[in-house]
């Protein structure tokens, strides 16, 4: 048993939230305690870049521990050799996973049986949930995109605008008094961002007057240069209107570095997922790594949390157990309890609330820690993903620099969010590589006659232009040398694609709880997911996305090859259940995840509807601080992290104050 | 086997796989090949394809074929054609189509044919680190491999300055390694 005591602070988690708040409260000369259930941060990523060159499925979590896919345990019914996460001590939820969601021995994540009786369509219907995170040190950041927007003011009055979701506490006024910390976090992020550009995008939305934290800021580093792919779509969507609004073009601001700086320039290896090979882009090390210099700040790694204690007459929290390892399938090392005087939960959005929950051996906790409204681990969301892809008249040179530098930002609020949900579209760099697996399926295509890309055979699209690459050739032709050549160089040149990060309503039901029967191998119950795409709001954005993808890929002369997906099956085999599609409207649909996962121990204004309040805080443990997108009352409009980050440098000002005048 | 066959059963490997892959000889495997991508691939190809066919002279009667072939001064497209042809049997043109997906993608692969609704397609593994990075893919889309870029900032702006180098050019400036 070891005891780690006489910490001002202990947080669980040492991703990009559990870094700041650490470095924060370091620099005030606070002494700070994490612990973090995955590995130390590597002295370098090549032992990363190696698993990730080796990797089969080049997913996002392909480079981290532990190991994704082990072709060398390939089974008929197991075929990446998906590890069993029952013989782990930290498993994840992984994309792999996604496709086994049925069978336990391979996807760490449980879910209750479908519903008797359901058509495709039916909002009742249970789906994976597509989107992943990291245990390591590091955290998810280590393969975040480096998309570093900020929501806009009416993001947080969903409700009071729209009659949808719910406001953010405060509504505009919360907005508001984030903007100082917004700043500080698209400083630490060291945010490359093209200042007129994003001037324009947010006066539009009413971010500010002046664009962005007054007139005199600029970003960090000037804006990442746009791709050839960018200006293809940037020349075409401008006399594009969807639902009366205009579309354009953003450069992206993101947190990589467009100068040589403490990190490298990027040098566009189109892989900031699943890992930049430089650092060129920022990730939560970075922070991390500030923290530890301030000399106040102890990392414990391979340190599991299990359980929260609590005071039963003050209900303060008093200690978090904590349970080690050595190796990923080892047995387990040992055990202790970390005390400070201020905890704060920073293990994202499902371990977090999993450990909330896990915590009920306490008296007047049964239904686990900080959970007397019943919310831990409920109004789970993403950004459902729609995504399309076509083939451009003219070259247009996919497959180089950043994986997205730019999106189509403009859709993100309106008139029409009375009816459905907004999104934000990203144009991706990528080619078909997530849309189709390629260059590898068009490669096959070719060489073996085959016909997954649809370029080589006789299909048609959904507006019946024939999509066969080259119509001189035959149907499923197998090409070799100057011919093969000229053809994939054509076509992979060629690519684009589109991904639409549609707003997900918060909905108690969608939920993370505690598996009864599944364990993980330190004995910790696995999540039980509940995850449905029920509102009609919803459904309409992916009918809208649609709908406009055809209409971009029209303006610029694209031919559009977007599969659509086969109907869903609920009731079947593991292996022939399909995991994300729904029907809508005649319809059959397929979501993506893009990785935001949020909504689990959200704030809110009353105790009995939210997890905390608007500072942070836990209603029921003054001494409880959540950071996170857990805490996101809706998922909004943007990708998550810039919003994360400022949330967790307004946690720690908060911290201090209690810590400046604590009582207890 | 005596040095010089190995050598020639090399010069015989490069030989069919320019051919098939369309990229020059002194394209894939360079004079100084500081990669050596080739010493991987022959024994691996050797080996998976006894394997997969039973047939233990299947690699040589293919790598035999083709220096008659070769030796009978037809172009690189008729050699093509007639080692694809499927008069040489099924085991000996799939090999040979395996061949141009192992140096395009670094991985083998295997078929899985079609069933009743689901169209015939490929999974393949990966054979190293280093053949992922190797894979004639990124050379024709006048791209890198992805996360092993070789480029500086800002390459993405403009369209490559070179087609596909599928031959080395006569002036090292026009190497497109030099962006």
């Amino acid at each position: 048993m070891k005891n780690h005591q006489n910490y001002d602070v202990v947080i669980v988690g040492s991703g990009i939230s559990g870094s700041i708040v650490a470095y924060q409260l370091g620099l005030q000369g606070k002494k700070v305690l994490i612990l973090e259930a995955g590995q130390a941060v590597p002295v370098d990523r090549s032992g990363y870049m190696e698993t990730f060159f080796k990797a089969n499925a080049k997913t996002p979590e392909s480079p981290y521990p532990p190991t994704t896919q082990n072709p060398s345990a390939s089974t008929p019914d197991n075929p990446l050799g998906l590890p069993d996460p029952a013989n782990e001590n930290v498993p994840r939820h992984t994309v792999l996973q996604v496709g086994a969601w049925r069978k336990p021995k391979q996807a760490y994540f449980t879910y209750p049986p479908q519903e008797e009786g359901l058509n495709g369509d039916s909002p009742k219907a249970n789906f994976a949930f597509a989107s992943s995170y990291e245990r390591i040190g590091g955290g998810t950041t280590w393969h975040w995109l480096g998309t570093s927007l900020r929501l806009f003011p009416n993001d947080f009055e969903l409700k009071t605008l729209y009659n949808q979701g719910v406001d953010w506490p405060g509504g505009k006024n919360f907005y508001q008094a984030l903007v100082p910390y917004y700043e500080k976090a698209t400083n630490e992020i060291g945010v490359a961002g093209d200042k007129d550009a994003l001037d324009t995008l947010y006066e539009q939305f009413g971010v500010s007057q002046t664009g962005e934290y007054g007139p005199e800021y600029d970003y960090p580093m000037p804006g990442i240069t746009e791709s050839l792919v960018d200006q293809a779509f940037s020349a075409s969507v401008m006399p594009l209107k969807v639902d009366g609004i205009p579309l354009y073009v953003t450069p992206t601001p993101q947190g990589r570095n467009s100068l040589p700086g403490e990190r490298r320039q990027c040098a566009g290896n189109t892989n900031c997922i699943p890992i930049c090979p430089i650092q060129a882009k920022y990730d939560a090390t970075v922070t991390l790594a500030r923290a530890q210099q301030t000399g106040n700040v102890d990392v414990l790694y391979r340190h599991v949390a299990c359980n929260i204690r609590v005071d039963e007459n003050t209900a303060d929290i008093i200690g978090i157990d904590f349970l080690t390892y050595d190796t990923h399938t080892g047995i387990q090392t040992g055990s202790g309890t970390a005390t400070g005087k201020i905890y704060v939960l920073a293990a994202h959005a499902i371990e977090t609330p999993k450990l909330l929950l896990m915590s009920n051996k306490n008296k007047k906790c049964s239904d686990g820690v900080a959970n007397s409204s019943g919310q831990v681990g409920r109004n789970l969301m993403d950004h459902v993903m729609y995504l399309s892809w076509a083939l451009a008249k003219e070259p247009v040179y996919a497959f180089r620099g950043p994986l997205s530098t730019a999106g189509i930002e403009s859709l993100r609020d309106g008139e029409f969010r009375k009816d459905r949900s907004a999104y934000r579209i990203e144009i991706g760099n990528e080619g078909w590589q997530w849309a189709a697996n390629d260059p590898f399926t068009t490669l096959a295509d070719f060489v073996f006659g085959q016909d997954n890309s649809q370029l080589n055979g006789n299909a048609v699209n959904q507006q019946n232009q024939p999509l066969r690459w080259d119509p001189k050739l035959p149907a499923n032709s197998q090409l070799f040398g100057q011919q093969l050549v000229a053809a994939l160089n054509g076509i992979y040149t060629r690519q684009i694609r589109l991904g639409f990060l549609i707003e997900q309503l918060p909905d108690p039901e969608n939920r993370v709880e505690l598996s009864k029967t599944e364990k993980d191998h330190l004995g910790l119950p696995r999540p039980l997911v509940t995850y449905r795409i029920p509102e009609d709001y919803v459904r309409n954005a992916f009918v809208s996305a649609k709908e406009v993808s055809t209409k971009i890929y029209n303006a610029m002369g694209a031919t559009e090859y977007t599969k659509a997906p086969p109907a869903p099956v609920f009731y079947d085999t593991p292996d022939k259940v399909t995991a994300t599609n729904f029907q809508y409207q005649g319809n059959n649909f397929t979501f993506y995840g893009a990785g935001h996962i949020v909504g689990t121990y959200r704030m809110g204004t009353r105790s009995d509807n939210s997890v905390l309040n608007s500072r942070q805080q836990s209603w029921d443990h003054r001494n409880l601080y959540m950071v996170g997108s857990g805490v996101f009352p809706t998922v909004a409009t943007g990708n998550p992290t810039l919003t994360i980050a400022a949330l967790a440098f307004q946690a720690a000002d908060n911290i201090l104050l209690d810590l400046a005048g604590i009582t207890f | 086997m005596s040095d010089n066959s190995i050598e020639k059963n090399m010069d015989n490997f490069i030989g069919l796989s320019a051919v098939l892959t369309g990229f020059s000889t002194e394209i894939i495997a360079p004079g100084l090949d500081v990669v050596d991508i080739k010493s991987e691939y022959l024994p691996f190809f050797t080996k998976t394809v006894t394997e997969e066919s039973g047939d233990a002279n299947l690699v040589n009667n293919i790598l035999q074929e083709f220096a008659s072939l070769k030796n009978s001064g037809l172009s690189d497209q008729q050699i093509g054609e007639a080692m694809l042809s499927l008069s040489n049997g099924d085991q000996f043109v799939l090999a040979c189509r395996k061949l141009i997906f192992m140096w395009y993608s670094g991985a083998w692969p295997t078929i899985i044919p079609a069933t009743e609704d689901k169209p015939a397609s490929t999974v393949s593994n990966l054979i190293s680190a280093k053949s992922y990075t190797a894979g004639l893919a990124w050379q024709v889309m006048q791209s890198h491999p992805m996360g092993d870029s070789n480029y500086r900032y800002g390459y993405w702006a403009t369209p490559p300055p070179h087609s596909v180098p599928t031959q080395v050019k006569e002036h090292n400036d026009e190497k497109s390694s030099e962006l």
